[in-house]
């Protein structure tokens, strides 16, 4: 009989890097459960499991946090979870340079932890910071409520090591904040869910910290009235660095207690409009936070008004505006309370009105529907989540396709998403499904690839076959079954 | 070799007047802005993707090497013709197709200028924010092969950060989406970002026929600095205290003694001739928030050794500044007839330390050297004031600019900042990459160009250095 994998492992970088066997149910991926955990200490053992993993072509799974791990269709194999939280320096800080060179495995929280020593912050948010590490981010390119402001993580990423399928290490771009030697693989390995390689490096862009944050709350009667009056906000030259705009359900699921506290006794249909302003003056984030709620309750009839379906503007202290901010980032992303099915949508921000109004309409899947939408970027999330006899979708704890039998069918569930592509598609955008139930994974295009053309799938595929030609690194998990 | 029949064939294609194939036409196709040089066979003039796609088909099945070129502003040499090949020129593709306000983007062909794009953006009151300083003449195309910068990508980034979507011809002729459609401007869109990754690929994966970019607000209003220091020094060290205090400007640029000297002789830009070194700075934003950060670069300036600190808010004040900083390439001309500029980056904390040794160079190999730079990013370009009616000078001066790379490199900097490494640094690429990094860049432009038939020879070290020719600093010139 052959030795177990983790026997193999344990033989080649030694056993205190391999996980026992009771830590494997805490890495499943699509329903999958891998025959070993990896933990290496280092990246010279990273690059030794991916060179025997080639060898052996044992499929791979690069790990950071695993809070995304639900993402992507199901991989076609899984043998090992490759978990780099272990790797997790800062390798170099530089304050006065604005950059910081840090190990893949380190989370976002505890790097801003270590960047705020320095008065500075990488302008990247993710959901649970506490757990989410660099690679991960940047693996899924996480953005948060901020991404109007920030950009996303392909914009702060200026160098770049990655461990390839067999075992090399190889890097791109550097360590200074403008550089064009050679291709940017910055791009490219960011957002590639771990399909080219595993990230065991990265060097990013930081910016001086804010050293005000201060959050608003507006209500208005309907969903159309508030997305009309974020984006008339973001427009401003005083717009705030994070907006999003809640639905009545999204906002009535969160437990932050100005939220709460603003809903009370509001009628269904109502929706809130967040603000996030930050800077370095506190006058000024005073000032803005003034002037973007003078306008948001404005009940002028101008093209420059929200109009008057205006209920209440509530300014949060700092606390409260901190607390606001981290729950609208970890939204459709908690570890306990997942959505059954989420969609992400990509859309022009001229579209956003529309696609809000398409989504409110009665859809195959008769549940209650959260909304969250940021509207100066053009992202809308869908988030359907707490039906009775129903569990959390794709994630480990319930991927059972019995759970199921409840009063939602996969039927109506693939129908939604029909649904909810068809008005997509027509608005120009993407929807991607970032929770649904593994049932449907093999039925469905998680990804949307429908709006890339044949040859643009054809490059991706390339891409794919050159950097991993034994489809090992998440083999399937990624668009168009790469 | 380019035989008459394929010419023939571009005839048929694109129309006999929009194809150059005499040798003394060609002659202006030979040079970019910089010192490579190399005549093309032939130039082709399409006016539409369609017929960018047939003139690459035609070019793929005839084993003819091609090239793109927008205004030929280029420094490293990716728009020179490789040797036997042709050039694409997207002279005529000039339109500017779409301005969307709504969605802050706007959709324009390769060959529309940086500059005509960003005054066109302005009636709308939005921004196009790369400005290299070449932006009056360079292209937008040309911006996407090259990840061109500029000033104001201190505080925005580089073209990268602002392309949201492209039409790209491959080698064979194919038409290909990357990213955002046109119709529609997406922030993101699923899969690998391959639109991310094709810019700054110097025309080696293709050619783009059609561009979202993504536009931004204009200022509520925009203050700019002029920092008059007695030597380079101490404008240096303002530099590093104004960043590591926390503050970030659109633009931070330095000009030296002898550019500044160079500058005053062409034109009145408001620099005193005495002064050591100036550093111009540009704060945009909301009117009591620059005010608030420019007192605080304001007492940097002083703390840190300036002598005189004069303040623009006057649109033509600044306009004047700014024609001062643009003009400073082609007055060097009123130095030396030949100019060699050196672009490489340094951690910002680096910037003293550096540019000492880049004056030792200097004095080493017996060459004058003016500097001005976008300091804010540790962005050098050291320029070297020659004349090559003097036997060995170019040769001389092209051993300096290695030298000064390698100390960027030293320092944890790199070879390029903004203008490639195509002919000019390709055997430069070892000092920052090694055999697999740049295995993987390779593997990356097989999936785009598998017959390497676009810009073959440039940007990977091949042990053929190309040979360069001066070329001279003309009033004209902008970098």
């Amino acid at each position: 009989m052959t030795a177990s994998l983790t026997d193999q492992l344990a033989s080649l970088v030694g056993g205190a890097q391999m996980l026992p066997p009771e830590s494997l149910p805490g890495y499943l991926v699509g329903g999958l459960t891998p025959e070993a955990v990896a933990q290496p200490e280092t990246r010279e053992a990273i690059s030794q499991v991916m060179e025997w993993a080639s060898r052996t072509g044992a499929a791979v799974a690069p790990w950071g946090g695993g809070t995304q791990q639900g993402l992507g269709n199901v991989p076609a194999r899984l043998d090992l979870a490759l978990d780099v939280s272990r790797c997790n320096r800062v390798l170099d800080f530089q304050p006065e340079d604005l950059t910081v060179t840090v190990e893949a495995g380190i989370t976002l929280e505890a790097l801003q932890r270590q960047l705020s020593l320095g008065g500075k912050h990488l302008a990247v948010e993710a959901p649970q910071p506490a757990k989410a590490t660099v690679g991960g981010i940047l693996a899924v390119s996480a953005t948060g409520p901020r991404r109007f402001a920030y950009g996303t993580p392909r914009d702060w990423l200026i160098g770049i090591s990655v461990v390839a399928a067999d075992g090399s290490e190889s890097k791109a771009g550097g360590r200074v904040v403008k550089n064009v030697s050679g291709y940017d693989l910055n791009k490219l390995y960011t957002g590639s869910l771990g399909t080219l390689g595993v990230i065991v490096e990265a060097t990013f862009k930081v910016s001086p910290a804010p050293l005000y944050f201060r959050a608003l709350i507006a209500s208005f009667r309907s969903n159309e009235s508030a997305v009309n009056a974020a984006q008339i906000l973001a427009k401003q030259s005083y717009a705030p660095q994070g907006l999003l705009v809640l639905n009545h359900v999204a906002a009535g699921q969160m437990s932050h207690l100005q939220i709460k506290e603003v809903l009370r006794g509001a009628e269904v249909g109502q929706a809130l409009v967040a603000a996030f302003f930050e800077g370095r003056d506190e006058a000024m984030v005073q000032g803005r936070l003034s002037s973007g709620a003078n306008l948001l309750g404005s009940h002028g009839a101008g093209a420059d008004s929200p109009g008057a379906d205006f209920i209440d503007v509530v300014h949060l202290n700092p606390e409260d505006s901190s607390s606001l901010l981290a729950e609208a980032t970890d939204v459709g992303w908690e570890p306990e309370a997942a959505p059954y099915l989420a969609l992400k949508l990509n859309v022009p921000p001229s579209a956003v009105s529309g696609v809000v109004h398409a989504a409110s309409q009665p859809l195959p899947l008769g549940q209650t529907l959260g909304i969250v939408v940021d509207p100066g970027f053009g992202t809308v999330r869908l988030l359907w989540r707490g039906s009775p006899g129903l569990g959390p979708a794709s994630d480990q704890r319930a991927h059972n396709q019995a759970e199921f039998d409840g009063p939602v069918s996969l039927e109506s569930i693939e129908a939604t998403i029909d649904r909810v592509r068809e008005f997509t598609h027509e608005a120009g955008g993407t929807a991607v499904a970032e929770w649904c139930p593994l049932a449907l994974k093999h039925r469905i295009d998680i990804w949307d690839g429908a709006a890339h053309g044949e040859r643009e799938i054809q490059i991706m595929r390339r891409i794919k076959e050159q950097f991993d030609p034994a489809g090992i690194l998440n083999p399937g998990r990624f668009l168009g079954g790469i | 070799m380019v035989q008459p029949q394929f010419i023939q064939e571009l005839h048929g294609i694109v129309g006999k007047e929009n194809v150059i194939s005499h040798p003394d036409d060609l002659l202006v196709y030979e040079y970019d802005g910089s010192i490579d040089r190399g005549m093309p066979q032939v130039v082709a003039l399409p006016a539409s993707a369609q017929e960018v796609s047939r003139v690459m088909a035609l070019a793929y099945q005839q084993g003819i090497p091609v090239a793109g070129r927008g205004s030929g502003t280029g420094l490293s040499g990716g728009s020179i013709s490789p040797p036997g090949g042709m050039q694409i020129s997207f002279a005529r593709m000039n339109r500017i197709l779409k301005v969307d306000a709504v969605n802050r983007s706007a959709v324009v062909q390769p060959g529309v200028m940086n500059l005509e794009l960003d005054n066109h953006v302005r009636k709308f009151g939005m921004r196009y924010a790369p400005d290299p300083s070449s932006q009056r003449a360079c292209t937008i195309g040309g911006n996407i092969a090259e990840n061109a910068g500029g000033p104001h990508c201190l505080a925005y980034g580089t073209t990268t950060n602002h392309v949201l979507g492209l039409e790209v011809v491959l080698e064979d002729g194919a038409v290909v989406r990357l990213g955002s459609h046109s119709e529609t401007p997406l922030r993101e869109t699923p899969g690998y970002d391959l639109r991310g990754v094709f810019v700054g690929s110097e025309g080696t994966f293709g050619v783009a026929t059609e561009i979202v970019v993504r536009l931004l607000p204009l200022p509520a209003s925009v203050k700019t600095f002029l920092g008059i220091f007695p030597d380079i020094d101490s404008a240096c060290t303002a530099v590093s205290a104004i960043i590591a205090q926390g503050m970030v400007p659109a633009a931070l640029e330095m000009m030296d003694a002898v550019t500044i000297r160079a500058i005053q002789k062409t034109t009145d830009a408001g620099f005193p001739e005495d002064a050591g070194a100036v550093l111009l700075i540009e704060l945009e934003g909301l009117p009591e928030e620059i005010n608030g950060v420019g007192d605080h670069v304001e007492a940097c300036l002083w703390e840190t050794g300036a002598v005189q600190v004069n303040v623009a808010l006057e649109e033509a004040h600044r306009a004047k500044l700014w024609a001062g900083r643009k003009s400073a390439f082609g007055a060097f001309g009123n130095i030396a007839p030949n100019l060699y500029l050196v672009d490489g980056v340094v951690p910002r904390t680096k910037l003293t330390q550096v540019l000492a040794e880049v004056a030792d160079i200097g004095r080493a190999f017996n060459i004058t050297i003016a500097n001005v730079f976008h300091a804010g990013d540790g962005n050098l370009h050291p320029c070297i004031l020659f004349d090559e009616r003097e036997p060995g000078t170019l040769e001389r001066v092209i051993e300096a600019a290695g030298e000064m790379l390698k100390i960027c490199v030293a320092a944890g900097g790199t070879l390029t900042g903004e203008h490639g490494i195509g002919l000019e640094k390709k055997e430069y690429m070892p000092l920052v990459f090694n055999e697999n990094d740049l295995t993987a860049m390779r593997k990356v432009r097989d999936c785009f160009a598998p017959a390497n038939r676009l810009n073959p020879g440039k940007i990977f070290p091949d042990g053929q250095p190309y040979q360069p020719q001066s070329h001279r600093a003309t009033p004209g010139m902008t970098v």
